[in-house]
């Protein structure tokens, strides 16, 4: 499966061996495979556990800003990728269908902004397609356990 | 109901208050089962009750959304909803969201209760 255009930023130079790509049915009931695969890439990070535990839920309010809190069909991809110094993320709901998506791929509530705020250096969203699109940044901290 | 084999909500009574003991992780999958439970305590005419958190391992804004609604629900019926945090990682997420204002926290269930 190649990576869909629209998860890759233009002028991205990460290099393939560092990316990592999930795709799952955009099902509540997964979201827990979103933070399993987000732990996992922090750890290869070299990421601390602090900063792990913050990741897993900065994923987890990234995935509820594309799909909602209740997707019934349609699939959320995500693509992972890692430098030296930092994680990004991002995230695109395809609800495959013609149905109308009102998602724009913004935080999900006000208390979803402020966890996103705190715990990512950088967060946005739009739309591609149709489809919502989230994005986050998380630099590794020095020192961390 | 929950099928989600890191999830468990047991309730049980200290002192004639009911302690909502939740276990595993709090998502968007798992919180519904934790809403229904305050709902039924509210809508029972409970006043005061004690979610206890010691044991949950992630909370995200959809878990402290049901929390908030709970202890809203529990306050108009001139109560409260008091919580037991423990974790630090879990503590953080109340501190960041600035819900350690709304919230009365405590070390454990039986300070809860007595409080």
């Amino acid at each position: 499966m190649s990576t869909p255009a629209s998860l890759v930023p233009e002028g991205d130079t990460v290099e393939q061996r560092d990316r990592v790509e999930l795709s799952v049915p955009a099902r509540p009931e997964l979201m827990f495979l979103v933070r399993m695969t987000a732990a996992a890439v922090a750890s290869r990070a070299d990421f601390g556990y602090d900063q792990i535990e913050d990741l897993r839920l900065a994923i987890d309010e990234l995935c509820l800003a594309v799909c909602g809190e209740d997707p019934t069909e349609g699939r959320l991809q995500l693509l992972f990728k890692w430098t030296d110094d930092a994680i990004e993320v991002v995230g695109l709901y395809d609800p495959e269908d013609d149905r109308a998506v009102k998602l724009s791929g913004q935080p999900a509530s006000e208390l979803s902004e402020r966890i996103l705020d705190a715990l990512v250096d950088e967060h946005g969203a739009d739309t591609v397609g149709g489809c919502p699109r989230a994005w986050l940044r998380m630099k590794r901290r020095k020192g961390g356990m | 109901m929950s099928t989600d084999v890191n999830f468990d909500v047991a309730q049980e009574e200290r002192e004639g208050v009911p302690v909502l003991a939740v276990r595993g992780e709090v998502d968007v999958s798992t919180a519904p089962d934790v809403r229904e439970r305050l709902l039924a305590l509210a809508e029972a005419g409970t006043t005061l009750a004690v979610v206890d958190l010691s044991e949950v391992s992630f909370v995200d804004s959809t878990a402290l959304g049901v929390l908030v609604s709970g202890v809203k629900r529990l306050r108009n019926n001139g109560g409260d909803l008091r919580l037991v945090v423990t974790q630090p990682h879990i503590a953080k997420v109340f501190e960041i969201t600035g819900l350690t204002e709304v919230f009365k926290i405590f070390p454990t269930a039986d300070e809860a209760v007595r409080a």
